[in-house]
């Protein structure tokens, strides 16, 4: 471990006491599902197997930044903002393109074990799938050798943080008023045999990404991110094993929810704008 | 037209304003801005707290481990307060380790709230384990006065923090923890810290915004918790009279009982 | 406002793409359709037969400096050769994100451009209108104040206050009375810092 002397330091080791832990309530070891009929089976929150959780969006949430949002799902609650475009630092030669800079963090207590101040190997992974996923999305033309930067802050984690995050980011972007071809609103679904949940849980990720030992089941996650209005696919990510014919019917379900949501992040987009333009009427009249 | 003015001389601006006695927000030079606190909003954390002041965001939470004591003070656990200022707040800040304004609330913060709780109420076995609180402070928006907004939010979060039974077994060297039976922290004192800005050498603005904070001369924060004056911090800056020091540290008084009553509130209102 | 307050998000399909509906600022074409792509209000302007269709966003765009833009600047460093300085606005849009401009001594004015000396023309804190040139270097904007309208609007006299123009060359400090040399802009004060028509 180095030592970080810039902040203060509990000691060396420490172990959460969920580790030692005993309780006497009857926990549920098993499952997130009980009934052996899929369809009809009811998951730990109550939820139908394909079931979206309830979205909650906000956008202008950090006054010092150009755009922001916050999104949540439930427990999942995420916050992002963009600044200006700024010169991409160390960089000699011309670039026809903009960039985007996505630095996406976990706080450190947002998971049930906790998270390390510095940017570690999973956090780096999300930042990069976030830039991919929004790229395609931005017309990078208008600012040649610029780049936007756009921070993303999970501060509570219950499964579908990059989902959530890439909807979170696509509203600020919009919100800092980037030029966009389109809104980017994204998904996830877990795969555990013959079971697709949509947008499962922490508990229900886990359950999804171990791996079967007993056969070759289906097993696994995948978050896709969708621009609504041409229905195109700006990025998919898929971990964990499964076969063609399953990857394609999870798709289907994955863009059905991105298609869902688009309509929430237009309507959050829209009310913003009335409020700014509501706002400088105001001042105009009096 | 203003708003062109205001980049191009923003403190020509301020002087504009306060000539009328007033802030471009509308406040009186004395004024504070709206505090909110919300308690337990994070379910992955041990306690929380969001606390806004005017813009101001801070997010606190508390994340609770077991770790053997340090061998110079065996019967005492852990407080580590950390004050985290990400990119994501201002545009002033980067990404990387934390910067040295970071590094100086954090001192502030944790000197401050250095006899909140009785450090050896959190050791379990002498010697042997301790309670660690991680505690995390990150600000969302930084509109000036953020280390009060962290002082507030640390000690509205300790006290939801509701630690499990422990028992240490000595021959297996192994904690039991029994995760249905949790008490409360014994929180001792409840200091509230309160910033102010000397504009032009002269105006004293109390509770200042983020611009206000860059263009003033000294800065100053009283911490209190409405009785006692438990630390005066005033790093240079032009000088201050003794009235002026007086009146600042009522208005703080003031602010003090206000925001503790607020904290109780909040408290009451969660289910607990 | 005279038309119906539209609003649109980006991707919102807004019109087709034909002689007569032309995709202006803040669009884009695809497939014979115009889309957004930004959120704020629908402008139609009349372009003889045709309508010119842009979206303007409700707050400030996030813009960065064109060649051919006026900005206003504030000095930072002046040197033998040149200075540097702060770009605050483009036109009447003010940056929350400044940008880092260079206005060389060839560049100051029109003529007589090789005895001109930086030191008599700007002064560090000065406030100037200038032009951007087309970008020649990657990291910061080539500036010109080489037109009448253009140079120094606002400046401190060594006493902290505003100082008042007397020619284009000299200005005067209204307390001491005295005269500082500077490249000063020809402005019509009620359009002080507002964007010039050319």
């Amino acid at each position: 471990m180095p030592t970080d002397n810039r902040r203060i330091q509990g000691p060396e080791i420490s172990t959460p006491y969920c580790v030692f832990g005993s309780s006497t309530e009857n926990e549920d070891e098993d499952g997130c599902f009980k009934s052996t009929d899929p369809l009809s089976s009811t998951r730990k929150d109550g939820r139908a197997l394909l079931e979206h959780r309830k979205i909650y969006m906000k956008t202008g949430v950090v006054s010092q930044a150009k755009g922001s949002a916050y999104i949540e799902l439930n427990n999942t609650k995420v916050i992002c903002s963009v600044f200006d475009p700024r010169e991409i630092p160390n960089r000699v030669e011309y670039s026809q393109h903009g960039e985007l800079f996505c630095v996406l963090k976990f706080a450190p207590f947002s998971c049930t074990t906790r998270r390390s101040h510095q940017q570690d190997a999973e956090e780096k992974e999300l930042s990069l799938n976030l830039k991919r996923a929004l790229e395609p999305a931005v017309c990078r033309h208008e600012f040649p050798n610029f780049q936007v930067d756009i921070y993303v802050l999970i501060l509570e984690s219950d499964g579908g943080s990059l989902a959530a995050s890439i909807t979170c980011a696509g509203l600020a972007l919009a919100d800092a008023h980037v030029p966009m071809y389109d809104l980017v609103t994204a998904a996830s679904l877990g795969v555990a045999g013959d079971v697709l949940m949509k947008d499962p849980s922490e508990e229900e990720e886990k359950l999804c990404s171990q791996h079967f030992e007993r056969s070759n089941l289906n097993h696994g996650l995948i978050t896709v991110s969708l621009m609504g209005a041409h229905t195109q696919i700006t990025q998919v990510w898929q971990t964990g094993s499964m076969t063609t014919t399953c990857v394609s019917e999870s798709l289907t379900h994955l863009i059905q929810s991105c298609e869902e949501t688009y309509p929430i992040a237009q309507r959050c987009l829209v009310k913003s704008v009335v409020d700014t333009i509501s706002k400088k009427k105001v001042p105009e009249q009096s | 037209m203003a708003a062109q003015y205001k980049t191009i001389h923003p403190v020509k601006y301020y002087r504009d304003f306060l000539a009328h006695d007033l802030r471009p927000d509308g406040r009186s030079p004395d004024k504070t801005r709206n505090v909110t606190v919300n308690v337990n909003s994070i379910s992955t954390a041990d306690g929380s707290s969001t606390v806004r002041i005017g813009n101001t965001t801070v997010i606190c939470g508390i994340k609770a481990e077991l770790g053997k004591p340090k061998p110079d003070e065996p019967e005492c656990g852990f407080m580590v307060p950390n004050v985290e200022l990400p990119p994501l707040c201002s545009p002033l800040f980067r990404p990387g380790p934390p910067s040295e304004e970071a590094q100086a609330m954090t001192c502030f913060v944790s000197q401050a709230t250095s006899d909140m709780v009785d450090l050896k109420e959190l050791c379990v076995s002498t010697d042997n384990l301790a309670w660690v609180l991680h505690i995390d402070m990150i600000c969302l928006d930084y509109d000036g006065c953020v280390q009060d907004a962290c002082l507030i939010a640390l000690s509205a979060a300790l006290r939801t923090v509701k630690l499990p039974k422990v028992e240490y077994d000595a021959e297996t060297k192994l904690p039991s923890v029994s995760l249905d039976e949790r008490a409360d922290l014994h929180v001792k004192s409840s200091p509230v810290s309160t910033s102010f800005a000397v504009f032009d050498d002269e105006i004293i603005l109390s509770d200042p915004t983020g611009e206000e904070e860059n263009l003033s001369s000294a800065k100053l924060s009283v911490v209190t918790d409405g009785e006692v004056i438990l630390s005066v911090h005033k790093p240079g800056g032009s000088a201050l009279s003794e009235t002026q020091l007086q009146d600042c540290i009522s208005v703080a008084k003031d602010r003090a009982n206000l925001v503790n009553e607020l904290i109780n509130v909040a408290l009451s209102s969660v289910d607990r | 406002m005279d038309q119906e307050t539209l609003v649109c998000v980006p991707g919102q399909r807004l019109s087709i793409a034909d002689k007569n509906h032309l995709s202006g600022r803040g669009t884009y074409e695809r497939l014979g359709y115009i889309y957004a792509t930004l959120a704020g209000v629908v402008k139609i302007e009349k372009q003889d037969k045709a309508s010119l269709i842009e979206v303007r966003s409700s707050n400030e765009q996030s813009i960065v400096p064109a060649p051919g833009d006026i900005v206003t600047a504030k000095v930072t460093i002046v040197k033998q050769r040149f200075c540097k300085c702060i770009i605050k606005c483009i036109g009447d849009t003010v940056l929350s994100r400044p940008y880092r401009g260079i206005l060389r001594k060839e560049d100051v004015r029109a003529t007589e451009k090789d005895k001109v000396e930086m030191i008599k023309c700007f002064r560090p804190g000065d406030i100037i209108l200038a032009r951007v040139l087309p970008m020649t270097e990657v990291h910061s904007y080539q500036l010109s104040t080489a037109e009448d309208e253009l140079g120094v609007v606002i400046a401190d006299s060594e006493t902290g206050t505003s100082m008042v123009p007397i020619s284009w060359t000299e200005m005067q400090c209204p307390k001491t009375h005295i005269k500082e040399l500077r490249k000063v802009a020809k402005v019509i004060p009620e359009r002080l810092g507002s964007h010039i028509v050319i």
